[in-house]
C-alpha cells in the first residue's frame, strides 16, 4: 500500500538518529494491536504497530481521522489497554499491570495535555498545576515550579480559576501541570486543537523549548502540519499502521505527505 | 414532543426512578395511614356493634349541669320498675368496674395503660360468648376473656388471685369467654351478687340495658320506659347509643389520622425538595438539548409540557409504588401493634378506592408542583445556548437570598415565641411561626454552605489532603444545590431536635419540680394511667406506726362554665405534710368545705380572684357554689389545676366510685425508711397493680412517661431520614455524571479508584453533616423558643438532649457514607478515555 518510497516503516532497532550515540528509549510498543467489536463490526484501530519514542525528543503522530493515531497514544499512555502486543514505558512493561499500578505509573511517570485543557474548575491555576503532586503526596520543588511557570508566563494567573482564563492560558496551565512532575513522557493529545494560531504557536514553542532546554520527552498527536513542524520526528498512521516516519520535518514536507495520503488509494 | 418526553424518561431512567422513590416513600405514608385508619374504623365499629348487642334501650342518668358534664348514676332499684314495663324482655344493670387477675407468674395481667375491666356474668348476655367451662356462681369464681387468659398463661380450672373492685381474693377460673376486640384491655367476669357488691356498692350503676320483646321496636320501648323513669334519668334507643359510640370512635380516629398525616405531609414536603432538585439538575445537564429543541422551533410551552410530562410519569410511578409500600407498611404496623400491645385490629386490611385515589392524586400533584419551577426554567432556555460549548450554571449572589431567609427565620421564631408566651396558647399561630422559621432556614441555607462545609471538611482535609479538598470544593461548587440536597435531612432532624428539646425540658421540669415540691418519702401509685388505688390501701397505710403522714389524692371532675378539669381531692393537713405547695395568694389552710384552691395560671386565664363565688358541677353535685379560697403557684408534683377538700369529694362521689390516684406517705420522725418500705410493700402486695416508689423513683417515672410518645415520633421521623438519604444519592449520582470529564482527568493524572471513592464519600458526608448541623441548630432554636414561651406554664427547666444531638451528627456521617456507596462505585467504573473525550 506504500505509494511513496521515501520512507518505510522502521523497526525499533533501525534507528537512524544522526547522533553518534543511540538515544535512550522513553517508550516502546511491540506488536501493538487494538481492535474494537466482534465479527462483522470488528474494527482494527492498531495493526501490529512497532514503534519507539526516544528520550528528549518531540515526536508528532499524524494521520487522517480513524487512522488510529489517538488509539496509539492512549495505549502508549496507559489510558487504554491493547488487544495484543506490549507497551514498555520508562523500562517498565505495563501490559499486565493492574489498575492501581497503572494509575501510579500515570501519576509518577507520565504527563498529559488534552485538547479540551481538562482543568478542574473548582481549583485555582496554582492548585491545578500541583494537583498530580498533591495526589501523590509529593513535595513540589519550588525552584522547578518557578522555572516552569515563568517559562510559561503564567505567574500572574496562578490565583485565577479556569473560567477566568483564556483558552491559551488554560492550555499553558495544563502544560505546567504535565511538566511539574518531571515525567518520563508527556503525552499531548491535539494540544492546539481548540486554540487560535497565535495561542497555538505559543504552546508549540513552549513544548519545543521544554524538549530543548529541559530534555523533556513529548509525544504529540496532531492533525495540524504547522504543529508537526515543531517536532523532531513525525510518524504517519493510516489504517492502524505506520506508513511514514520522517525525521526533522518541515512544514512543506509534512504538507506533501498529507496531500499524498489524501490521494484516492486504489489498492488496500 | 411526546417522543422527546419519552426519550427523556428512557435516558434518565435510573435517576427518575430514584426521584420516584422519594415520591413513593411519602405516598406510602399516606396510603398506610388511610389503610390503618379504615382497619381501626372497621374493628371499632364491630366492637361498638358487639358491645351493644341485645341493647334495645339504655336507661342512664342525664348529664349533671348539662353540656359535657358527668352523668348522674342510676339506682339499681329501678331494675324492678323497668321489668314491669310492657314490651320489656330483659333488664340488665351495666355492672362494670375494675377487675384484674394475676397471671401464672404472680404478676397482674395488664397491657400498658389499658384498663382491666370487670363485668357481671349472665348466661343470656349477648355481649359475649362462653367458649369453655361454666359461669361463676360465687365470689371465689371468675370467668376470663380468652386473650386475657392467654396472656395470663392460665386455663380453665386454674387457681389464681384477682382484684375485684376494692378487694383482692383467691379465685378459681371456671370459664372462658370471647369478646370482640378489646384494644389491649383485659376482661374478667364475676357473678351477679359479687358484681353488685363490688361494682355498685352504693346501689347505683352508670346505666341499665333493656332488651325488647319480639315485635316491639326500640322507639316504642324507649317511649314506654321513659314514662316510668324518675328525674335525672333518660331512655335512649340502642341505635342512638351506637351512633354516639361511633361518633366518639370517629373523633378519636380523626385525631390519630391527623397525627399520622402530619408525618405524611412532612415526608412529602421533604420529598418535594428532592424532586425539585433532581429536575433542576436534569434540566441543567440537558440545557443544550433543550436549547436545540427551542432552536428547531419548539415553543416554550412545548418544552414546559415535555418536562411536566416527565414529572407526571414520575409522580404516577412513584405513587403506585408508594401505594404498594403503604399497604405493606400497614401490614407491618398491624403486626407490630399485635406484638407490642397485644392488640388485634381486625383480620384484614381494607384498601378502599378512596385511599388509592387520594394517594395517587397526592403523589402526582406533589411531584408536578415540585417540577414546575425547574420546568419553567427549562422553558426559558435561550435557543442560542445550543451553540455554546458549555452552559455554566448561573450563580446569582446568595446575599439577597440569605437576607430573605434570615428575616423569615427571625419572624418565624418571633411569632412562635410570642404566641407560646401567651397564657392561652394559639397553637395554630405557633405552628405557622415554626413553619415560617423552617422555610426561612431552607431559603437561607445556601449562605451557610460555605462556612459549615469548610468546618465539616476540615478534619478530612487534614487527614487526606488534596482528595478532601477536591471533595470540599465540589460540595461548595453550587451552594444552592448542596443546600437543597441537604434540606431533606435538615427538616427531618430539625423536627427530631425540636421535639427532643421540648420533651427533655418537660422531663427535666417535671423531675425537678417533683423533687423540689415533694417532701414525702414514698408514693403508692398504679403504673399506667387508667387504673387507680383502692381506698383500703390508704386506710391500711394509716395504721402503720412508721407512717407519720398519709395523704391520699383522688380526682373528681369539676366543671365551671365552659372550664372543665379533673380536680384533686385532698385534705389540707396531710397534703401540707407531704408537699411543699407555694401559695401566691391566701393560705393552704383555707381548703375546707366549699372553699377550693386554684393554680395561678388557671386563675389568670379564667379571671378568678380569691373570694370569688362560682357555680360549679362537682362529680354528681350540680349547681354547687364554690368559693376560691386561695391561689397556689403552678406545680409539677401536683398536676391538677384545682384542689378541692376531701369532704366535698365524699359528698360528690358515690362510695363505690371512690378510688385514690396516688397516696403520699411521709415517715414518722425517727422511723426507719427501709422498714416503712417493707411495711408498705406488705400492704400493696394483695392489690397486684399498686407499686411503692420512693421520691426519686416517682420523680423519674413522672418525667419518663413522655418517652413512649417520643419513641413513636422517632420511628415516624425515621422515614424522612430515609428520604433524605435518597435525595443525597440522587444528587451525587447526577453530579458525578455532570463531572464525568473531570473524574476522567483525575483518573488520568493519577487519582486511584480508592481516592476517587473517598472524594465522593467525603462530599456526601459534608453535605449530610451540613444538613444535620443546620437542622439541629434550627430544631434547638425552635425547641428553646417553645420552652422559653412555656416557662410561665411550668416548663421552667430547659433540657437539651446532648446525647441525642451527638448521635444525630454521628448518624449523619453514616448517612453520607451510605448515600455515597452507589455513586462512588459508579464513578470508579468510568472508563477514563470515555470520560475525558465526553463533550
Amino acid at each position: 500500500m506504500m505509494t511513496s518510497g521515501t520512507t518505510t516503516v522502521r523497526p525499533p532497532d533501525e534507528s537512524t538518529e544522526s547522533a553518534g550515540e543511540r538515544d535512550k528509549i522513553a517508550a516502546r510498543a511491540i506488536g501493538l494491536t487494538k481492535t474494537y467489536g466482534d465479527g462483522q463490526a470488528r474494527v482494527t484501530a492498531l495493526d501490529h504497530v512497532d514503534v519507539e519514542f526516544a528520550s528528549g525528543r518531540l515526536t508528532a503522530i499524524m494521520g487522517p481521522s480513524g487512522s488510529g493515531k489517538s488509539t496509539l497514544m492512549h495505549c502508549m499512555a496507559a489510558l487504554d489497554t491493547p488487544t495484543a502486543g506490549r507497551v514498555i514505558i520508562d523500562g517498565v512493561d505495563i501490559t499486565h499491570l493492574k489498575d492501581k499500578a497503572l494509575t501510579r505509573l500515570r501519576r509518577d511517570r507520565l504527563g498529559f495535555v488534552f485538547q479540551a485543557y481538562n482543568l478542574i474548575p473548582t481549583l485555582t491555576a496554582h492548585e491545578n498545576i500541583t494537583l498530580p503532586m498533591d495526589i501523590a503526596g509529593a513535595n513540589v520543588e519550588s525552584g522547578w515550579f518557578d522555572t516552569v511557570i515563568d517559562t510559561l508566563g503564567i505567574r500572574d494567573r496562578l490565583t485565577h480559576r479556569p473560567d477566568e482564563l483564556s483558552g491559551g492560558q488554560q492550555q499553558r496551565v495544563a502544560c505546567a501541570r504535565a511538566l511539574l512532575g518531571r515525567p518520563a513522557i508527556v503525552f499531548a493529545d491535539e494540544p492546539t486543537g481548540n486554540l487560535d494560531s497565535r495561542a497555538s504557536a505559543e504552546i508549540l514553542s513552549f513544548l519545543r523549548a521544554s524538549v530543548d532546554d529541559f530534555g523533556q520527552t513529548i509525544v504529540m498527536v496532531t492533525h495540524d502540519p504547522s504543529a508537526a513542524s515543531y517536532a523532531d520526528r513525525v510518524i504517519f498512521l493510516v489504517d492502524g499502521r505506520i506508513v511514514h516516519d520522517i525525521a526533522d520535518p518541515t512544514m512543506p514536507v509534512v504538507l506533501a505527505y498529507i496531500q499524498e495520503l489524501d490521494q484516492p488509494r486504489v489498492e488496500v | 414532543m411526546r417522543r422527546v418526553t419519552l426519550r427523556g424518561l428512557q435516558g434518565h431512567l435510573v435517576r427518575l426512578l430514584l426521584t420516584a422513590a422519594a415520591v413513593m416513600l411519602g405516598v406510602s405514608f399516606v396510603t398506610g395511614t388511610f389503610v390503618l385508619r379504615d382497619s381501626f374504623d372497621r374493628a371499632l365499629t364491630g366492637l361498638v356493634a358487639g358491645s351493644t348487642a341485645g341493647l334495645d334501650v339504655s336507661v342512664r342518668g342525664t348529664r349533671i349541669g348539662g353540656g359535657d358534664g358527668t352523668r348522674a348514676p342510676v339506682s339499681l332499684e329501678l331494675v324492678d320498675t323497668l321489668s314491669a314495663v310492657p314490651g320489656v324482655a330483659r333488664v340488665t344493670p351495666d355492672l362494670q368496674g375494675v377487675a384484674i387477675i394475676a397471671g401464672s407468674d404472680g404478676n397482674a395481667v395488664r397491657t400498658n395503660g389499658a384498663p382491666g375491666l370487670g363485668f357481671a356474668f349472665a348466661d343470656d348476655d349477648p355481649a359475649f360468648k362462653l367458649i369453655a367451662g361454666r359461669g361463676p356462681t360465687h365470689a371465689d369464681e371468675v370467668v376470663v376473656e380468652t386473650v386475657t387468659l392467654d396472656k395470663a398463661g392460665l386455663g380453665v380450672g386454674d387457681r389464681t388471685r384477682a382484684v375485684i373492685g376494692a378487694t383482692t381474693r383467691p379465685v378459681t377460673i371456671t370459664g372462658e369467654v370471647e369478646f370482640g376486640v378489646l384494644f389491649g384491655a383485659t376482661a374478667v367476669l364475676v357473678d351477679q351478687a359479687t358484681a353488685v357488691r363490688e361494682f355498685a356498692p352504693d346501689g347505683t350503676v352508670a346505666s341499665i340495658t333493656i332488651g325488647a320483646q319480639p315485635g316491639v321496636s326500640q322507639g316504642e320501648l324507649a317511649t314506654a320506659v321513659a314514662d316510668v323513669l324518675p328525674d335525672a334519668t333518660e331512655a335512649v334507643t340502642g341505635a342512638a347509643v351506637n351512633a354516639e359510640h361511633e361518633s366518639a370512635v370517629q373523633q378519636g380516629l380523626g385525631y390519630a389520622t391527623t397525627f399520622l398525616l402530619v408525618f405524611a405531609g412532612v415526608a412529602l414536603f421533604v420529598g418535594a425538595f428532592i424532586i425539585a432538585n433532581t429536575f433542576t439538575m436534569l434540566i441543567g445537564q440537558r440545557a443544550r438539548e433543550l436549547a436545540l429543541l427551542r432552536a428547531l422551533g419548539a415553543s416554550r410551552n412545548q418544552v414546559l409540557g415535555s418536562v411536566m410530562g416527565e414529572a407526571a410519569v414520575v409522580g404516577v410511578v412513584g405513587s403506585v409504588l408508594g401505594m404498594g409500600l403503604g399497604i405493606l407498611v400497614a401490614h407491618g404496623a398491624k403486626a407490630a401493634i399485635r406484638a407490642l400491645l397485644g392488640v388485634d385490629i381486625g383480620s384484614d386490611l381494607p384498601v378502599t378506592s378512596a385511599t388509592l385515589l387520594i394517594s395517587l392524586a397526592v403523589g402526582t400533584l406533589v411531584t408536578m408542583v415540585s417540577a414546575i419551577l425547574p420546568a419553567r426554567r427549562a422553558a426559558r432556555t435561550a435557543p442560542v445556548a445550543a451553540m455554546r460549548a458549555d452552559t455554566p450554571i448561573a450563580q446569582k449572589g446568595l446575599r439577597r437570598r440569605g437576607t430573605a431567609g434570615g428575616v423569615l427565620l427571625l419572624v418565624g421564631a418571633g411569632v412562635l415565641g410570642s404566641s407560646v408566651a401567651r397564657d392561652d396558647v394559639p397553637w395554630v399561630l405557633a405552628g405557622i411561626g415554626s413553619f415560617v422559621a423552617v422555610i426561612g432556614m431552607l431559603v437561607g441555607a445556601p449562605l451557610f454552605t460555605r462556612p459549615v462545609v469548610r468546618v465539616v471538611a476540615w478534619p478530612f482535609v487534614v487527614v487526606s489532603g488534596v482528595v478532601a479538598r477536591l471533595a470540599r470544593q465540589n460540595a461548595l461548587r453550587v451552594p444552592r444545590r448542596t443546600a437543597a440536597t441537604a434540606s431533606a435531612l435538615m427538616i427531618g432532624l430539625a423536627l427530631v431536635a425540636g421535639i427532643s428539646v421540648l420533651a427533655q425540658s418537660v422531663k427535666a421540669s417535671v423531675t425537678e419540680g417533683v423533687s423540689n415540691e415533694l417532701t414525702s418519702d414514698f408514693v403508692l401509685t398504679v403504673s399506667g394511667g387508667v387504673s387507680t388505688v383502692p381506698p383500703t390501701v390508704a386506710e391500711d397505710a394509716r395504721t402503720l406506726a412508721q407512717a407519720g403522714s398519709v395523704a391520699a389524692v383522688s380526682l373528681v371532675p369539676v366543671t365551671i362554665g365552659d372550664f372543665s378539669t379533673p380536680a384533686a381531692a385532698v385534705e389540707a393537713g396531710p397534703i401540707s405534710e407531704n408537699f411543699r405547695i407555694s401559695m401566691s395568694e391566701g393560705r393552704l389552710a383555707s381548703l375546707k368545705d366549699d372553699h377550693v384552691l386554684v393554680d395561678h395560671s388557671t386563675a389568670a386565664t379564667q379571671g378568678w380572684r380569691v373570694g370569688d363565688t362560682l357555680i360549679a358541677t362537682v362529680g354528681t353535685l350540680g349547681k354547687h357554689e364554690l368559693v376560691i379560697g386561695a391561689i397556689y403557684k403552678d406545680s409539677q408534683a401536683f398536676s391538677s389545676h384545682v384542689i378541692v377538700d376531701r369532704g366535698l369529694y365524699e359528698a360528690a362521689v358515690p362510695l363505690g366510685l371512690r378510688v385514690d390516684r396516688e397516696i403520699f406517705i411521709t415517715a414518722a420522725p425517727g422511723a426507719d425508711q427501709t422498714e416503712l418500705r417493707a411495711a408498705l410493700l406488705d400492704i400493696v402486695r394483695p392489690y397486684l397493680v399498686v407499686s411503692v416508689q420512693d421520691k426519686d423513683e416517682f420523680a423519674k417515672a413522672e418525667g419518663g412517661a413522655i418517652d413512649n410518645l417520643l419513641n413513636l415520633l422517632y420511628v415516624l421521623l425515621f422515614f424522612s431520614v430515609v428520604i433524605a438519604v435518597l435525595g443525597i444519592v440522587n444528587t451525587l449520582a447526577l453530579s458525578v455524571l455532570e463531572r464525568t470529564r473531570e473524574i476522567g482527568l483525575l483518573r488520568a493524572i493519577g487519582l486511584q479508584r480508592r481516592q476517587l471513592g473517598a472524594m465522593i464519600t467525603i462530599e456526601a458526608i459534608a453535605t449530610a453533616v451540613f444538613g444535620a448541623v443546620l437542622g439541629t441548630v434550627l430544631g434547638l432554636g425552635l425547641g428553646v423558643a417553645l420552652q422559653r414561651g412555656l416557662e410561665s406554664q411550668g416548663l421552667n427547666t430547659l433540657g437539651i438532649p446532648w446525647g441525642l444531638i451527638v448521635i444525630m451528627l454521628m448518624a449523619s456521617v453514616l448517612v453520607g457514607v451510605l448515600a455515597a456507596v452507589a455513586p462512588a462505585i459508579r464513578s470508579t467504573r468510568l472508563v477514563i478515555l470515555g470520560a475525558i473525550n465526553r463533550v
